[in-house]
């Protein structure tokens, strides 16, 4: 196959806005794995939740539980509306499916997060129906052309509020005395107490935090992906294999991790065979794991004899 | 209150002869026992759309029945019995496992082609009637007794499909692109072999990964190839949806000529303009306004307050109940044999779908049609015997 230079300038603007996606879901998870010391299994249900909310408050008509509503509001109204939804929702998630199973192990809060997951795609499916519901794009042209390269508009918006995203949380976590704090607790929740951080509420913070990541994400891809009730499980696989590639608990590793997947499945769908994209991914994953088990950026971690 | 054992046993013989006198004609006329009907669509998972549009057809046609005078056959009901496939085979077979315990008299399956295959080696062991929407053309020849296809087979619609590309639109360069499942291994294996009885080979397969929602590489490599007409097999009407979404988005702009689910309601409804102009070949005869399928379109439309998906959706499995209950009249019986003998004699008989001949394989379903999309309606273009 000759060398296509806006071919493969395509495939990597798609490989970059899905990658995208995939770190900020990816990031989610290691927030979460950081602070409480618990893979949250219902991490892709922070982006498909949002996304159902969404669409229902931008729609001219959704059947909601058998019932059409038609509220049609204006799009930063919905926006808002949505994350201070899913904010709260992140508080309740946290106080029912963690906090009451938070001195039990890890074992309980895993269950009970795959429990929440399993739930919330069900009352996905009984309130919204299996239709897949179209998000309008805030782009009037599917596509903008750069000379011969055509492009669409909302995987630039994914990529370039990911990397707002990410500038953002490296102002918050490195300048700002909440991010500390969020370290510290992410760091050694006992000591973090008894220098006087209030872990419960920094944990709480933590959860909504990256309850928002997954609403963002679910906002960006919702226009391109339609909004299902499976559109979160199948990104938070991704992005598991991502966090796990980065090294499992390193930030800038579910970054670099979720942008390598993305970027190197849409390669290898061109370049080797689209039947083998996943398998591309996951034998990345394996090679990665077999040469660096502690992933690309995770710290080495010895057994004591 | 206190009650002396003369006026308990009085009592107690009045209220015995009140039940034998009110209670007994309940036993004694007792209704007749219902025809249990099994059914395993996909009511959970990511083909929740379809099973949820098979439940529906299949419950309109029960209770249609069920409320006719002679009901179904000699009075008897239909007794729906539903099980829920999801969306993997294991699922499917332990579904199936289940509902065999539930002396059922004939088995509406799943539309899903993987699934069917999955279920085989236990369909085999019952020799009962199995309907089935699964397109794929190896279900018919699995060999299970029994099984019925109510849908024309992707031999057949593969084979309008190539042709209509081919002859029709004068492609040289033509590509493939479906779904990894038995569905769009399926159909584009027809394609190749259709393809290649016109000494052509396909400018690019593509075959994409479950689950996958980003097909620039798939599309880019098949405009790389310069094909002049694109053949979709995929069943999935978000994945339908998101493909012409991106196809078009990408600047293809060569013919899309579709399997049967490219003119599914959802799949049209949900890609809006991104269809308009793609064409579809169903497995019906677009705008064909047989007295069945107006009655169906109309019962359905005011039950469930949307249009029904008539191919693989609901339309199949309306047909599906209704062919059983007129094998039954036919046959003066419903048990499984008899009743699976009656099916295989099915001629000429007008279901939503069309009129149903079955051949010795057991496939009911003969001719297909080619419609263009527009605004979310499948126009007529040609019509095709298979």
């Amino acid at each position: 196959m000759h060398f296509d230079l806006v071919a493969n300038l395509q495939l990597l603007v798609s490989g970059l806005a899905v990658g995208s996606i995939y770190a900020l879901v990816a990031l989610g998870f290691v927030l979460i794995y950081n602070a409480v010391g618990v893979v949250n299994f219902a991490q892709g249900e922070f982006v498909m939740l949002p996304s159902y909310i969404a669409v229902t408050f931008l729609l001219p008509a959704v059947t909601v539980f058998g019932t059409i509503v038609h509220w049609q509001l204006p799009v930063i109204a919905a926006y808002l509306l949505v994350l201070l939804l899913m904010a709260g929702f992140a508080l309740l998630f946290n106080r029912i499916a963690y906090y009451p199973l938070r001195d039990r192990g890890w074992l309980p809060v895993v269950i009970s997060t795959i429990g929440v997951s399993i739930f919330l795609r069900n009352l996905a499916q009984l309130t919204w129906g299996s239709q897949p519901l179209v998000m309008p794009s805030l782009f009037s042209a599917d596509t903008i052309s750069l000379g011969p390269l055509q492009i669409r508009p909302q995987y630039l918006l994914v990529i370039g509020v990911t990397a707002l995203l990410i500038a953002f949380q490296y102002l918050l976590f490195e300048r700002t005395t909440l991010g500390k704090q969020m370290r510290a607790t992410a760091q050694d929740r006992t000591t973090a107490r008894l220098i006087g951080i209030r872990v419960g509420r920094i944990v709480a913070i933590t959860f909504v935090y990256s309850a928002l990541l997954g609403t963002i994400s679910g906002l960006l891809v919702a226009p391109i992906f339609t909004v299902t009730k499976e559109m979160g499980a199948l990104i938070a696989l991704k992005a598991f294999a991502a966090s796990i590639v980065g090294g499992f608990g390193s930030i800038p590793g579910a970054i670099v991790g979720g942008l390598a997947i993305g970027v190197i499945e849409t390669f290898g769908g061109f370049y080797i065979s689209s039947a083998y994209v996943d398998a591309i991914a996951f034998v990345i994953l394996i090679a990665v794991l077999l040469v660096r088990p502690q992933g690309l950026f995770g710290e080495r971690v010895a057994e004591k004899a | 209150m206190r009650i002396d054992r003369k006026k308990f046993l009085a009592t107690s013989s009045a209220a015995a002869a009140a039940t034998a006198v009110v209670g007994f004609p309940a036993i004694v006329g007792a209704a007749p026992e219902p025809i249990r009907l099994g059914s395993i669509p996909c009511l959970t998972g990511s083909n929740a759309l379809l099973g949820q549009q098979e439940h529906e057809g299949i419950q309109l046609a029960v209770d249609e029945l069920n409320a006719r005078p002679g009901k179904v056959y000699n009075d008897r009901p239909f007794e729906l019995v539903e099980e829920d496939a999801t969306n993997d085979n294991q699922s499917a077979v332990a579904a199936l496992n289940k509902l065999l315990g539930e002396n059922v008299s004939a088995i509406v399956c799943p539309v899903l082609s993987t699934q069917i295959q999955a279920m085989a080696p236990v369909m085999k062991t019952h020799e009962i009637p199995w309907m089935t929407g699964g397109t794929a053309v190896k279900n018919t020849q699995l060999g299970v007794p029994g099984l019925f296809r109510l849908r024309a087979s992707d031999g057949i619609t593969a084979a309008a499909m190539t042709n209509f590309a081919v002859k029709e639109k004068h492609a040289k360069k033509v590509a493939i692109m479906h779904a990894s499942d038995a569905f769009g291994t399926g159909g584009a294996d027809q394609i190749v072999l259709n393809l290649k009885k016109m000494n052509m080979e396909p400018v690019a397969n593509e075959q994409y990964p479950k689950d996958a929602k980003d097909f620039t590489a798939e599309i880019l490599k098949i405009k790389s190839a310069g094909a002049d007409a694109l053949l979709l097999y995929v069943q999935n009407p978000s994945d339908t949806a998101i493909i012409l979404q991106q196809l078009r988005s990408l600047g293809f702009t060569a013919p899309i000529v579709g399997s049967p689910s490219l003119a599914n309601q959802t799949a049209m409804e949900t890609a809006g303009k991104n269809a308009n102009g793609a064409y579809a070949c169903v497995d019906f005869i677009v705008g064909f306004n047989s007295n069945v399928a107006t009655h169906f379109l109309t019962a359905f439309y005011q039950r469930y307050h949307h249009q029904p998906d008539v191919g693989s959706g609901s339309g199949w499995v309306y047909d599906a109940v209704n062919c059983l209950a007129a094998a039954y009249k036919r046959q003066h019986a419903t048990d499984p044999k008899q009743t699976i003998a009656a099916l295989r004699g099915t001629k000429n008989w007008e279901g939503v779908l069309g009129k149903f001949d079955c051949d010795g394989e057991g496939n009911m379903v003969h001719a297909v049609s080619v419609g263009q999309i527009e605004d979310a309606k499948l126009n007529l273009v040609m019509k095709v015997t298979g």
